[in-house]
């Protein structure tokens, strides 16, 4: 059958029929392979279609010195080209298998996904392998892509939201290796060579530590398969060092960064817990009731409902390897942002001292339940799920305890939290634009 | 009424699009349709001001709305025993909506705060809004912000707002979509239960003109100190589903994809690839516009090639197609591409709501949407050459620049 004829098919065959796959039902297996890759995998057979997620330890955070940016030039050239094929034959291999092939890296993490129908997945697998084994590394793609990157650099120099996030990382972390951008520095991206990229490619590419999941119209006996030859190229390797423990900072600090806009943006950030915490989940609903998901939040209502001086006003938790971070955004014109930033330290001083009410946190609660269901609305979405539940170390059966955990929380739990975090001799604020009344107190 | 059913997740989307939007507005009254979005959130008699999301959340729900030209939608998520209870508050708001100045005042500074994020602190978002207005025309359906202009929402009333709400808020004047884990019967009982009591009145027709501006071509340009990298952006006058030759649109979206779609399409390849002139190319056409649509070409240029340059290169690669043709299995490629997006779009549960209320809205049929995979792999070589040549007129376009103050670079 032609490629054209099996995508029609697909495209018109009737709406979704198939597996349940509210959080608490997601019926996760757990395959090894005869290599010993071991996959969490949900079968799905509503849609022809496969998504598969991985990752394995090693990011931007240990980038070499004077090398920023090398593991995320790498990680995006892996699909340019590889093997018997230049950049545009990979690209054009791909878009025949009606594939997509991605690769990218997060401080702590290089990971991957690949989309693939059912129906071409031989040859979607087949991509990934020659991925990650013949990468070229060809240098009329580097330089395409040093280009592209370091004008991205230069654009997200000017927009507040970007210089607000790049700011709060290099404030926060300060002489910790997150404070280095994900991207790399202009300077540092001008110097890399390919030797440079081919041997972080080398350092990182191996599967120790190696995390995957599969949600999708696939059979085990067949995935596994698929995945022994995909991965069955790189070598096991050894487990790069950990990162030394980050000391939060111990002051208060404010950074105004000028810049010429109507509208100043903010950050705000607190230390928080890291993910493994025992009181992870009563930082969950501590984060739901001062600024989290659904809106009605305490910011949301005394910053945009009660005043007018802000569209957005939330919070939310950054759960980083070696750090975790309660992140407040909002952003209020010039003349008003001020008046704003008052009033998110109300909000954040009343929560500290009086904690929560018992509707607020059964609220939370109830959210907490659904949301994590509604969230899983397709295979990518419940690939990420599974893959950052085994970077999490959790077992397959936690998404049935989840709810017995978020349950547990009592009211003790989150004032005793509130008071500890919610700190504001330890809050961090970010301001760009050109606020008024706001001065840079480092 | 459509109904997606589908019991892969316990869960239900509803949908409600209103068959108005900015476009609908006239000028001096603009921003009204996205302020009377927000309002709707603001009460009624029986629901208090802004408990309509709490309610949706604390039933582990999630909310939200959306203003474009054509349509206004409001949507929640839910499990489907919660159906029932987001449908009846839905219904009441179509009805009963309360709007107060205690509520309107905060919410104008709100709309306003919008809009500075979205558009003010945006260079592009700003150039975008002067290539509407000069495209389609002044005070023109589409040449008018969906956000409004800033002394036009702070100028807008409660009567205004509530003018608009009475003239366009009802049932013969809605699209419900339901998708998920429902059976039409169950959304058909509860739809004429809450939905069906509520009036319907006489809505005035909607006005899209035939044609664009009167004084095109034009060039735009906004030199602002915020821009690091120029870009160079072309805007042809194009037909849509519903409004000019229609018939050129399924080829057109073809045209898009092969052109401009992907990193192996023609302007990439030519642009990017081989001249090494731009750091990126795309092209783009939407279809789903009660009135004329565009088609876009944007284009970054490399450091040291001028915007001249870019324009002399993009204007042969047009030249090229239209002259050329297509090459072996081009046409197939950028058809397989766009039959390979509908499929990942079945594999979420949003984008089936999502597809019917923006298509509903703007004059499709749900006939239209089942036969969109095999009207595009229907597409032939002449008619992407017929479509070119029809849309790509040098007297129907704009052209945007967007670079830093000279000198500056």
């Amino acid at each position: 059958m032609t490629t054209r004829r099996r995508l029609l098919g697909a495209a018109l065959a009737s709406t979704l029929v198939g597996l349940p796959t509210a959080a608490g039902a997601v019926d996760i297996k757990v395959v090894t392979t005869r290599l010993g890759l071991r996959v969490w995998l949900v079968q799905d057979k509503s849609v022809p279609v496969l998504s598969l997620s991985f990752s394995l330890p090693g990011g931007t955070a240990t980038d070499p010195a004077g090398q920023s940016g090398v593991t995320s030039l790498m990680a995006t050239l892996l699909t340019d080209g590889a093997g018997w094929l230049d950049g545009q034959a990979f690209r054009q291999s791909l878009e025949d298998a009606a594939a997509s092939l991605r690769f990218g890296a997060s401080l702590d993490r290089l990971g991957g996904s690949l989309r693939v129908l059912a129906a071409t997945r031989d040859e979607g697998f087949a991509l990934l392998r020659l991925a990650l084994i013949q990468a070229r590394f060809a240098p009329d793609m580097i330089e395409q892509r040093r280009t592209q990157t370091i004008a991205s650099l230069n654009q997200a120099s000017q927009r507040p939201s970007s210089v607000a996030a790049r700011t709060l990382m290099t404030t926060e972390f300060a002489g910790y290796p997150y404070a280095a951008d994900p991207d790399g520095t202009p300077d540092d991206l001008r110097k890399l060579t390919t030797s440079d990229l081919e041997r972080r490619a080398a350092a990182l590419l191996e599967r120790r530590g190696l995390v995957i999941a599969v949600v999708g119209d696939i059979e085990a006996d067949d995935l596994a398969r698929q995945l022994d030859h995909a991965f069955g190229g790189l070598p096991e390797g050894t487990l790069p060092p950990a990162l030394p423990d980050w000391t939060p900072p111990t002051r208060p600090r404010t950074v105004v960064v000028e810049r010429p806009v109507p509208q100043s943006t903010a950050l705000l950030a607190l230390p928080g817990v890291l993910r493994h915490d025992p009181d992870w989940y009563a930082v969950v609903a501590l984060n739901h009731i001062l600024g989290g998901g659904g809106q009605r939040s305490r910011l949301f209502t005394e910053v945009r409902e009660k005043r007018g001086l802000a569209y957005g006003a939330s919070s939310s938790l950054r759960a980083y390897s070696k750090a975790g971070l309660i992140v407040i955004s909002t952003a209020s014109a010039n003349e008003r942002i001020a008046e704003t930033l008052g009033v998110v330290r109300t909000v954040l001083a009343r929560l500290r001292a009086e904690g929560p009410t018992e509707q607020e946190l059964a609220d939370a609660k109830t959210y907490l339940g659904g949301a994590l269901s509604l969230s899983l609305d397709s295979s990518p979405a419940i690939a990420g799920l599974l893959l950052s539940m085994q970077v999490d170390g959790l077992s397959p059966d936690h998404l049935t305890r989840r709810d017995r955990l978020i349950e547990a929380v009592t009211l003790d739990d989150v004032r005793r939290l509130a008071h500890r975090l919610l700190n504001d001799e330890l809050l961090t604020t970010i301001v760009v634009g050109k606020p008024a009344g706001i001065v840079t107190d480092p | 009424m459509v109904v997606l059913p589908s019991s892969r997740a316990p869960i239900v989307t509803q949908l409600l699009v209103y068959k108005v939007g900015s476009a609908d507005e006239v000028p001096g009254k603009t921003g009204i349709a996205h302020f009377l979005e927000h309002m709707m959130f603001k009460g009624t008699e029986i629901v208090g001001p802004s408990e309509f999301s709490r309610v949706v959340s604390k039933n582990g729900g999630r909310d939200n709305a959306y203003t474009t030209y054509d349509s206004t939608g409001y949507y929640q998520t839910v499990s489907p025993d919660r159906l029932e209870l987001v449908m009846r508050m839905e219904a009441d708001r179509m009805a009963n909506l309360r709007m107060t100045e205690k509520e309107l005042v905060p919410e104008r500074q709100v709309v306003l705060e919008e809009r500075r994020m979205r558009i003010d602190n945006s260079p592009s978002a700003l150039l975008d809004e002067v290539v509407n207005e000069r495209l389609y025309g002044q005070g023109q359906p589409y040449g008018m912000p969906i956000s409004g202009t800033v002394a036009d929402v702070e100028a807008l009333t409660l009567a205004d707002l509530m003018d608009f709400y009475r003239q366009h808020y009802m049932p013969n004047n809605a699209i419900l979509i339901v998708g998920g884990d429902t059976t039409p019967e169950q959304v058909r009982e509860l739809a004429e239960r809450f939905y069906g009591p509520i009036p319907a009145r006489p809505v005035a027709p909607r006005r899209r003109p035939d044609h664009g501006a009167s004084d095109l071509p034009q060039t735009v340009s906004r030199a602002d100190p915020r821009v690091r990298e120029p870009r160079w952006s072309r805007h042809y006058l194009a037909p849509s589903y519903s409004k000019g030759e229609s018939q050129y649109a399924y080829a057109l979206q073809v045209l898009a994809q092969l052109l401009g779609g992907t990193e192996t399409s023609r302007l990439w390849r030519a642009l990017v690839v081989d001249g090494k002139r731009a750091l990126s190319a795309w092209a783009g056409y939407r279809p789903n516009s009660l009135g004329l649509a565009s088609f876009d070409i944007g284009i970054h240029p490399a450091a040291s090639v001028t915007m001249a340059d870019v324009e002399g290169a993009v204007t042969a690669e047009l030249a090229r197609l239209i002259d050329g043709g297509l090459g072996a299995g081009e046409l197939e490629r950028a058809q397989n591409q766009l039959l390979a997006a509908a499929i990942y779009a079945q594999d979420s549960l949003q984008s089936g709501p999502r597809i019917y209320g923006g298509a509903l809205s703007t004059g499709s049929t749900v006939a239209d949407i089942a036969a969109w995979p095999e009207r595009i792999a229907a597409v032939r070589p002449d008619e992407v050459i017929a479509a070119a040549r029809h849309v790509w007129q040098p007297q129907r376009l704009v052209t945007s620049l967007l670079t830093p103050p000279p000198g500056s670079r």
